[in-house]
């Protein structure tokens, strides 16, 4: 392989127009700075008007007029383009340079973009059908109880009314501290109206905000009732009449209440809008929807695709200061990645055009969508996180990574295998740049012992380790061999680790074949701050083959 | 003077990532670490993933700590204090090192002044491999001993002096990325902590666990089969005026007691809890998971009682015989939560800046948690209140933004 060529640093050019999927006060706050900060916006909301979403959001007056403020500029602002009510039909190419199709008022729009950045909304899913109960005037969610305490003249019928109020939290399901924050937003407001009374059934009080339990403990110290039950509630519905009851194991006795209102939880889940958007943008679907998977290393704000953003609820739910927070994490990555428009970028891995055959297994398995083709497969450069995925599962051998060419890593094994170590057994571990070997380098530093005979190699994701590489370091001498790769969710490039499992599966298989015993081969997760967890496990594969040799 | 040079006060994540996005962004960047260490109370955590990863963090300071110090346009001071701070066209600082001090450029991380010096804690270890030098001078001990460190290095790489040496720079902005003080547990007096010797705090657990892969007793170095955690240690407390959820220490027991329950299956766990507050993304299903391993006890034991072979009573209640009863534990794990930084006060007036009621930095806009009265001013990460490593990551981008901002490198 032409070292050279591998190199070179290759010029492109991106588009200074960024795309901002998602209306809601994150969109808005996105559109609004990277406007700013002199690129142009396609700004996509995906829903009708922002209205609904802020007052689920619990979002205050002064809030919601500073998100007013921001929709004007926004509406206001030359470098911002509007797409109302749109869907994201299609997305091609590359960071810097991606190609969007939305349908937006009956029309199909193709605009460009050098990144992209989803910022989806929360929705709001009541609860009550899980407690047996049906909406009605005095069976409400938190979303309709905070519009009654917004207006004044149901507020004052609840004022008047001297109700009492029971809340139902934490059975239906665990909550946040977001929803935890408006329930005990309106459990102040019922505390503080003359004669009205608050009894709250809560499970695990989700206090893990700023200001949450001095509220709570406010709340309980102007009056208001908390149970805390493992379980919910029985909760009676007839007709009018509400009864909400309970056994109490510490005085032993049934605890009975029959309120004049009860308000039920809601869940925020993801926007329903994401799973569309991670199909067309190519990106991965974390739990429950959101679009971030949980992996440490796509926080706060990336993707598991260069040039897509991820921020505020879109990610997980969040509140407006932390969306905004997200909103400014995201335009370092942004400006980073587009800076002015022009850019040299050294390629990662290289497709050798002549021996590529064009059967798209490396578009299939490469995590980061870094892989399109034209009449042979191309990689972008600026996409390409040079994990070797690709370069390792290439039937044809025709790529290859920069600093980690099949040549190199052949005389590095070679080298590592047959490297003297007197009698001690000789062993050889391949192990994951961003996880092991700094586990390896750690052991080392810090004095653990270690096999006189082990020697590392080093590799960008345990996704680069080819069945050769094992089988060679067998071949060449080692008499153990070991793969350490990051532990199950936390690979830098998803999947690595597992085609790094999937090859010692047919490792194994070749090694039965030619009569080499199993453990001389082991695989193992390991993390970067694992030193001694590290040590331990090199050294038990040493007295393992040491028996051996006997 | 040089406008686009950024002090950051504070080496923790909150100050690593801060003094990377900025340098990333171009700007020259001075960190000062009151310790001899990098990476703040979070580099001291192991990970903890079961046969997966459970997203605790700790392995995303390790590598911010090694982008930090790869990166020239970062100039890290160890062992380093401010000492001054004027504000009058950009800030002029003067910066202190004490009287003794291990020098980086002679230093060869050898360890024998660790190895002469570790049982006096004259000589502390680090615990990344990345931050050189690997050991640093514990500067309360250095008066009464200047004259026994300047003999032990053979390279001469410990600098001692008669007096502190200090330095003059100059910033157009600072970051405040302090951090927090964990929760000392003598406080809790009934606990017995340091006086029971299989007591001990969540960040004495991950030092230990970091220190053998596993959890030893600290009075026999047996692996520990029986443990219980006790939640909300000098949090949500009134009768402390501790008014706050320190938001970590629920996720530190539930991913530690997975996590040692995964290298370890007969592990014995029970959790003393008020409120178990979530994890993540995935809470929900990862709590169904702790349910099957764990025992969850809902109530706050009052104290703690010594019994023979160094065991622990404690009292809990039988739901079903409506009955307090004692069970006996071999280690009991005290979650210990943040509090604000013991020297924000001085911190705070040294920097003409607001503490909020609890005593950590506040931010002069709610919408904005990294904005103080003076405009130049940012905090980052605990300094302005509970965050784990992810939120305190996402807190310093978001200041780091602010001075590309208030420096016009940005809009
Ligand atoms: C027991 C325990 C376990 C935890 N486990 C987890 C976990 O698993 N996952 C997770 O996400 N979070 C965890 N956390 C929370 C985590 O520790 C914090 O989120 C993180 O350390 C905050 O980083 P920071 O930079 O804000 O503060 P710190 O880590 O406190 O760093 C502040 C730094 O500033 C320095 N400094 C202080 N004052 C000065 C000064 N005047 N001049 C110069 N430097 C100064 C300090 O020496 C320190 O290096 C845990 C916390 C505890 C207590
Ligand atoms: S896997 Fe190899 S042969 Fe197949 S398309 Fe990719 S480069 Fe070409
Ligand atoms: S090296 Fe990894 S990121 Fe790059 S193209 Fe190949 S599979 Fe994709
Ligand atoms: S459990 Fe924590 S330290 Fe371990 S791999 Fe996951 S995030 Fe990293
Ligand atoms: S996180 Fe859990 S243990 Fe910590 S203060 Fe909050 S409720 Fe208590």
């Amino acid at each position: 392989m032409n070292t050279k060529q591998q190199n070179d640093m290759e010029k492109v050019n991106l588009s200074t127009q960024i795309a901002v999927i998602g209306g809601g006060y994150a969109g808005l706050k996105a559109a609004s700075r990277i406007s700013a900060n002199g690129y142009n916006v396609i700004l996509a909301p995906q829903h009708n008007d922002t209205d609904n979403n802020l007052a689920v959001l619990g979002v205050s007056a002064a809030e919601t007029d500073r998100i007013k403020a921001l929709e004007n500029d926004v509406a206001n602002d030359q470098n911002v383009e509007i797409l109302p009510l749109s869907t994201l039909l299609e997305a091609s190419g590359m960071p810097g340079n991606f190609t969007l199709r939305f349908e937006s008022a009956g029309a199909v729009l193709e605009k460009s973009a050098g990144a992209v950045v989803v910022a989806t909304d929360t929705a709001v899913n009541p609860l009550h059908q899980i407690y047996g109960l049906t909406p009605a005037t005095n069976v409400v969610s938190v979303s309709e109880f905070e519009n009654l305490l917004a207006s004044e003249t149901t507020r004052k019928a609840i004022e008047d009314g001297k109700k009492t109020v029971a809340f139902l939290v934490g059975f239906a399901h665990e909550g946040s501290p977001l929803l935890m924050k408006r329930v005990l937003n309106c459990v102040s407001d019922i505390v503080g109206m003359d004669g009205c009374s608050a009894y709250v059934y809560v499970n695990n009080i989700k206090v893990a905000d700023d200001g949450l339990e001095r509220l709570y403990t406010r709340c309980r110290n102007s009056g208001a009732i908390y149970f805390k039950l493992q379980k919910a509630p029985t909760v009676i519905q007839e007709n009018e009449k509400l009864t909400v009851s309970f056994y109490d194991p510490v005085i032993r006795n049934d605890i009975e209440l029959n309120p004049d209102i009860i308000v039920c939880e809601e869940v925020l889940v993801a926007d329903n809008v994401n799973l569309g958007l991670a199909e067309a943008l190519h990106i991965d679907v974390g739990p429950m929807g959101f679009l971030q998977k949980e992996n440490v290393h796509r926080l706060p704000v990336a993707s598991n695709r260069e040039g897509i953003f991820v921020v505020g609820s879109a990610r997980e739910v969040q509140d407006l200061s932390t969306s905004w927070s997200d909103v400014d994490n995201m335009m370092l990555r942004v400006r980073a990645l587009i800076g002015d428009g022009e850019k040299s970028v050294a390629a990662k891995a290289v497709v050798d055009r002549e021996k590529c055959t064009i059967c798209l297994t490396c578009y299939r398995c490469c995590p980061h969508g870094a892989i399109s083709w034209d009449d042979k497969a191309v990689i972008s450069s600026l996409a390409c996180q040079g994990c070797g995925i690709c370069a390792s599962e290439c039937p044809m051998d025709a790529i290859q990574l920069a600093d980690f060419t099949d040549a190199e890593m052949t005389d590095r094994i070679k080298a590592a295998a047959s490297e003297s170590a007197a009698n001690a057994p000789k062993i050889v571990a391949f192990c994951c740049q961003n996880s092991a070997y700094e586990a390896g380098l750690a052991a080392k530093a810090f004095g653990h012992q270690l096999p006189a005979g082990l020697q590392l190699i080093q590799v960008p994701c345990a996704g680069k380790i080819d069945i050769h590489y094992i089988l060679n370091a067998l071949v060449e001498g080692a008499d153990g061999v070991l793969v350490l790769a990051c532990h199950t969710g936390n690979c830098k490039s998803e999947f690595g680790n597992t085609y790094a499992k999937w090859r010692i599966n047919d490792a194994y298989q070749k090694l039965e074949q030619v009569g080499i015993e199993k453990d001389r081969l082991e695989f193992k997760t390991l993390a970067s701050n694992m030193a001694s967890d590290f040590a331990r496990i090199v050294i038990d594969m040493e007295k393992r083959i040491g028996q051996k040799k006997g | 003077m040089d406008s686009k040079n950024v002090m950051i006060i504070g080496g923790g994540i909150a100050g690593m990532t801060a003094a990377r996005e900025l340098a990333e962004a171009g700007l020259s960047v001075d960190l000062v670490e009151k310790s001899g260490f990098l990476g703040g109370h979070a580099i001291q955590y192991t990970c903890k993933a079961t046969s997966e990863c459970l997203q605790c963090g700790a392995c995303s300071v390790e590598k911010m700590l090694k982008d930090v110090v790869g990166n020239d346009k970062i100039t890290v001071h160890l062992s380093t204090e401010i000492e001054t701070i004027e504000n009058s066209n950009g800030y002029s600082i003067k910066i202190k090192k004490p009287a003794a001090f291990i020098d980086a450029k002679k230093c060869t991380n050898c360890g024998i002044c660790y190895e002469k010096f570790k049982e006096d804690d004259l000589i502390l270890q680090g615990y990344s491999k990345n931050n050189t030098p690997l050991y640093a001078v514990n500067r309360e001990k250095i008066e009464e001993n200047k004259i026994a460190l300047k003999e032990v290095c053979p390279e001469g790489a410990i600098s001692v002096s008669d007096t502190a040496s200090f330095e003059d720079l100059t910033a157009a902005a600072v970051v405040v990325a302090t951090g927090f003080t964990p929760f000392n547990p003598e406080r809790k007096g009934t606990y017995g902590y340091n006086r029971f010797s299989n007591v001990i705090s969540g960040l004495d657990l991950e030092r230990i666990k970091r220190r053998n892969g596993f959890l030893a007793r600290p009075s026999d170095g047996a692996a520990a089969q029986k443990i219980a955690f006790i939640q909300c240690v000098g949090s949500r407390d009134e009768n402390l005026g501790n008014l706050w959820c320190s938001q970590i220490c629920c996720p530190y027991a539930l991913r530690t007691a997975e996590s040692l329950k995964h290298k370890n299956p007969d592990l014995d766990v029970t959790i003393f809890y008020m409120d178990i507050q979530n994890t993540g993304k995935s809470f929900p299903a990862f709590y169904e998971t702790c349910k099957d391993d764990i025992r969850f006890i809902r109530s706050i034991p009052v104290d703690i009682f010594p019994v023979e072979n160094d065991n622990l009573n404690m009292r809990l209640f039988d739901e079903t015989e409506g009955t307090p009863v004692m069970e006996s534990f071999d280690l009991v794990v005290l979650s210990i939560g943040i509090m604000p930084n013991s020297e924000n006060k001085p911190i705070s007036e040294l920097l003409g800046l607001a503490l909020d009621q609890d005593g950590f930095f506040q931010n002069s806009d709610a919408l904005n948690k990294t904005s103080t009265s003076n405009d130049g001013i940012f905090i980052a990460g605990t300094a302005q209140g509970p965050k784990n490593i992810a939120a305190s990551m996402a807190h310093a981008g978001q200041a780091a933004s602010g001075v590309l901002k208030y420096l016009g490198v940005t809009e």
